[in-house]
């Protein structure tokens, strides 16, 4: 099971890919990130790679089953998910979600 | 300052021309990414984690104050009312619009500025001391030496595509504050003329530069520097990223025999041709003149009531400004650290209040100094008071330069796609455990430097404490060194004691804090100074929660 992200060419933000979305099939919103069977990301993953004027540097994230992340991944993503933590206190961000939570 | 001939004018336009019309390709779709991205990166924009991140250079860390308005203006209508000072004495901006991208560049050219060769492997932004020109210990001057280094390293097309990026400082005091001896040329300007330090770094592999040269003159600067490189261009190792820079190729010929190759290859240049005329230098150097001093009568008596009736004051004044060549004027850094908040950053009205400090107390000058400060170069001693009153102001009067709470942290895993572990929060903790002015006034002078990874932005390894982030198995994790130096007597730390979490670190930097006090001779040897007198390992156990 995997999520597929990107930046959006236009301004960078971080996209998400949400299926039956009225949005272009993506979101800002990571909550609402479609759980992708691996299969299925893989295609999506190959088709967004080829519509460039859209998104930049699509990638899949692994999930370990739908509500957890691989832990390897999880800083990053939580991060790239939620936005920066600076100007919070330090780590509090990370200490509100069980690591390996989405998101 | 140096201003923009028509050549200058004309070049950046050109640039600015060219890749306004590669973003627009780039959005139409004419351009692919892989096409486009070698063209961003030549202009300074990465696509970062978030959003894409414009590195602007500041030639030698100098600004106007105009500049620096520029940045405000920038950071106001095209980023999110902030900006990040660097340590390479540039600034980033990191949420800025791809399709904003070109006007912002036209805004920087109104101002004489750009962001060419902040990114790829190439020569970038040449950093120097911050205090150039204005500091008491100065044998010559720099400024003038780093923009002729500008001028001939720009567009060079020779060295566009060097093995790996290269850096060059500059210092031409007797304090070394530019890190000369972890650039991969450093350059010390003597009476005598340039010594040479090659080699240095810091990164993966970290190394202090070797001494090639002494007695350079600097009429000769520009042709024993493309020797130099040139032996570079040929022989570094473009096989393998991780061996790329000049350091390895140093490191795996020797410095005498990379010296000997300068030399053989410096012989067969036509040095007159790449030498600047003395009437050229001559000319650079009318570009940086002492300012017209304001001869403002300067009443110690008053000063010192001021610093007796408010404390802040007088802490500020003891930890932020140096002396200066004229007694009547100082040198004044403004803290871009205040407790808890990012090191380096400031918002878009900070910037304007600094470049209004500039022009109402500074000449209109300003430096960015690779501590990631700003520096007001020339203060009149009679305007400090109202100087103070106006920084402080505007959230600019932290009094804590050069000690526990005036960190060097890079962006880290919170902006960098490169990153391992976040920085900027560790450095907030960190500040916020040694808020307290009057322990970090005992504390004394020390200087704590942290990297998201092992690039070592953050200049870790130089580092009195410097701290590595790493990822462990996917949990962040910092590695502790101790015992590094970027000064004159360079030294690279050692990492002690095993990996701490984020949450242990500032505990740890107290017990080992606790222990220095404890163990110094007395209130004048520093931190760095018990260090070395007693070797880290006195002070590995108190990193860790005793058992």
């Amino acid at each position: 099971m995997k999520l597929l992200t990107a930046n959006r060419l236009t301004d960078g933000l971080v996209l998400w890919y949400v299926e039956g979305s009225d949005l272009s099939g993506w979101t800002e919103d990571a909550a609402l990130a479609t759980r992708l069977e691996d299969e299925a990301a893989a295609l999506l993953l190959d088709e967004w790679k080829a519509r460039e004027t859209e998104v930049v540097a699509p990638y899949l994230v692994p999930l370990i089953d739908e509500n957890t992340l691989v832990k390897r991944e999880y800083v990053r993503e939580h991060v790239r998910a939620n936005g920066p933590t600076a100007g919070q206190t330090a780590f509090d961000t990370a200490r509100q979600h069980q690591r390996g939570e989405v998101f | 300052m140096y201003q923009y001939d028509q050549f200058d004018h004309a070049m950046v336009a050109a640039r600015n021309a060219e890749f306004k019309d590669q973003v627009e390709r780039r959005l139409k779709g004419e351009l692919s990414e892989d096409q486009f991205k070698p063209l961003r990166l030549m202009n300074g924009l990465y696509l970062q984690l978030h959003a894409y991140m414009l590195r602007i250079a500041v030639p030698y860390g100098v600004l106007s104050s105009r500049q620096m308005r520029t940045f405000a203006h920038i950071a106001r209508t095209y980023d999110r009312d902030f900006g990040h000072f660097t340590t390479r004495q540039n600034i980033q901006f990191n949420w800025i619009k791809l399709a904003d991208t070109p006007q912002i560049l036209e805004d920087l050219a109104a101002v004489e500025m750009h962001a060419i060769q902040t990114s790829g492997n190439c020569i970038r932004n040449t950093t120097t001391d911050q205090f150039a020109g204005a500091a008491k210990d100065e044998i010559d001057d720099p400024r003038p030496f780093a923009e002729l280094i500008r001028q001939w390293s720009t567009f060079h097309p020779e060295f566009t595509f060097l093995p790996r990026k290269f850096k060059i400082a500059i210092t031409g005091a007797t304090r070394d504050r530019a890190a000369i001896r972890v650039h991969d040329i450093g350059l010390q300007l003597t009476d005598k003329g340039f010594d040479v330090y090659v080699g240095g770094g810091m990164g993966r592999t970290p190394h202090l530069g070797h001494l090639i040269k002494s007695g350079l003159p600097g009429d000769k600067l520009l042709s024993y520097l493309e020797a130099a490189l040139r032996v570079y261009n040929r022989y570094g190792r473009r096989d393998n990223i991780y061996k790329a820079r000049i350091k390895i190729l140093v490191s795996a010929l020797g410095p005498q025999e990379y010296a000997r190759q300068v030399e053989e290859e410096w012989a067969t240049l036509d040095q007159a041709q790449i030498d600047a005329p003395h009437a050229e230098i001559a000319r650079i150097k009318s570009f940086f003149p002492q300012p017209a001093y304001a001869e403002k009568p300067f009443d110690v008596a008053s000063l010192e009531r001021a610093k007796a009736a408010d404390a802040g004051f007088a802490r500020w004044v003891r930890n932020n400004t140096l002396a200066h060549r004229r007694d009547d004027h100082v040198s004044v850094t403004i803290s871009l650290k205040p407790t808890g908040l990012p090191p380096g950053d400031a918002s878009s009205a900070q910037m304007d209040a600094m470049a209004d400090a500039a022009d109402r107390f500074g000449y209109g000058e300003l430096r960015v100094s690779h501590e990631q400060n700003v520096i007001l170069p020339h203060v009149a001693k009679a305007d400090l008071y109202e100087l103070y009153r106006l920084l402080d102001q505007n959230g600019l009067s932290s009094a804590n330069v050069g000690k526990i709470t005036d960190m060097i942290a890079c962006p880290g895993l919170d902006y960098c796609s490169l990153a391992n572990a976040r920085s900027i929060p560790l450095a907030q903790d960190i500040s916020q455990r040694f808020a307290d002015a009057e322990l970090t006034d005992k504390i004394g002078d020390l200087q704590i430097k942290i990297s998201g990874c092992i690039n070592a932005c953050g200049h870790h390894h130089v580092g009195h404490i410097g701290i590595l982030g790493v990822d462990k198995q996917g949990e962040e994790f910092y590695q502790i060194l101790l015992g590094g130096r970027a000064d004159e007597q360079a030294a690279l730390g050692v990492i002690t004691g095993k990996g701490l979490s984020a949450e242990a670190v500032p505990g740890a930097l107290e017990r080992l804090i606790k222990l220095y006090l404890e163990l110094r001779t007395d209130e004048t040897e520093r931190f760095i100074d018990t260090v070395g007198r007693l070797g880290r390992e006195a002070f590995a156990g108190a990193l860790h929660e005793p058992a």
